[in-house]
């Protein structure tokens, strides 16, 4: 198998590793491309909890959009916790300010009982709009993001799905 | 040429080890290879790989919020010379396999093929920009096993392409191109050598060599 690589002039090897880094390259760029055009940090996320159900369950991936600064109550948000990099899905319950005062807001799952005081960091009693919301949900699509949590709970799927990715670009030669 | 064998139904294959043995064919008869239009893809294509391994770094280093601006420009440049690549490869390079001169006399090849005809297309291209598009059984060079026989493949190029022709007189008018003979293979699988073969003038390919 791999002797057909072996005989391969050195450009032409070249061509074919340039054929894998570009896959890899334009996958990243894409996502990139995503987030500068929805002006959020991570424009696609999975549901990691079942906070919001029955609304969102486990597994769900979620569209975000973060050009609308005006955020009303009952909107969905995805946030981070400052000092955390979890982003949490949770609705808007609350607001203050707006307008010509930076936007706060308080947040609550669907299936808590309690809203998201206990869950900001100490000392923080609401969200910043401009600062700690990543994006509203826009859109979802139901347990595709499955993918994502076996990729994060399994890191070893990760390199081995790479690996085959790589095996199968470089060795192929259409 | 290649020891190894490939599938003989695998016309991807059989266009890969055909366009192979022509380039290294063509080096043994001292055709300089021009690798220009190759070289030309290869900087477009590695430098968008930068852009974005660049842009990787900057955005695991420093985060999203400082590195805005700097992606936004990132991806248009990358879609940019995608596009130019994307160009390059379909519209320049056109199944370019060969391309190279000998003697002043310049020579471009090119090579396609049609889905379900084991067929082998070249175009041939001459110092007088001049394009005629031949065409050939993969049969004639290929063994039922897929092993690739060099001699037919030299034969066959020697005689319908001039600049090759000359290059290489010895394989000249022995070509039996739309024969219905299949070369067998030799023993041990390993192919003939490269045109030097004198003492097989007028045998007929069907009988194996002693």
């Amino acid at each position: 198998m791999f002797s057909s690589l072996a005989s391969l002039q050195p450009r032409q090897l070249a061509a074919q590793v340039l054929n894998f880094a570009l896959v890899l390259s334009t996958a990243f760029m894409l996502w990139k491309g995503l987030s500068v055009f929805t002006n959020s940090s991570s424009p696609i996320v999975v549901v990691l909890s079942g906070s919001m159900e029955p609304a969102f369950e486990r597994g769900d991936l979620l569209f975000l959009w973060n050009r609308g600064m005006d955020t009303q109550v009952g909107e969905i948000v995805v946030y981070n916790v400052r000092g955390k990099d979890i982003p949490i899905v949770h609705r808007v319950v609350r607001r203050f300010g707006g307008g010509s005062a930076p936007l706060q807001l308080l947040t609550k799952g669907d299936n808590n009982a309690a809203d998201d005081t206990e869950l900001y960091a100490r000392g923080q009693d609401y969200l910043e709009r401009s600062k700690d919301v990543v994006g509203s949900v826009v859109g979802y699509v139901p347990f595709v993001g499955y993918v994502t949590i076996l990729l994060s709970e399994y890191p070893w799927l990760k390199t081995a799905m790479l690996g085959f990715m790589a095996l199968t670009v470089v060795l192929q030669r259409e | 040429m290649s020891d190894s064998h490939i599938s003989p139904y695998s016309l991807n294959d059989l266009k890969n080890t055909t366009d192979d043995a022509l380039g290294n064919y063509l080096r043994g008869l001292h055709f300089k290879q021009d690798n220009s239009k190759l070289d030309f893809r290869l900087a477009i294509g590695y430098t968008a790989v930068v852009i974005a391994a660049v842009t990787f770094v900057a955005d695991y280093k420093l985060g999203w919020d400082a590195t805005k601006n700097g992606t936004a420009v990132a991806v248009a440049a990358y879609a940019v010379l995608n596009g130019v690549f994307t160009y390059w490869l379909y519209f320049v390079e056109k199944g370019l396999i060969f391309e190279g001169n000998r003697e002043g006399r310049k020579i471009s090849l090119a090579s396609r093929t049609k889905k379900h005809t084991p067929t082998y297309f070249l175009t041939v291209t001459s110092s007088s920009n001049q394009s005629r598009e031949l065409e050939c059984p993969f049969t004639t060079w290929f063994t039922e096993d897929g092993y690739f026989v060099a001699k037919p493949f030299q034969q066959w190029l020697a005689s319908t392409v001039d600049v090759i022709g000359g290059a290489d007189v010895k394989s000249v008018g022995k070509s039996e191109a739309e024969s219905s003979v299949v070369p067998e293979a030799e023993s041990n699988g390993t192919p003939s050598a490269s045109g030097a073969d004198a003492k097989s003038k007028g045998t007929k390919r069907s009988k194996k060599k002693g």
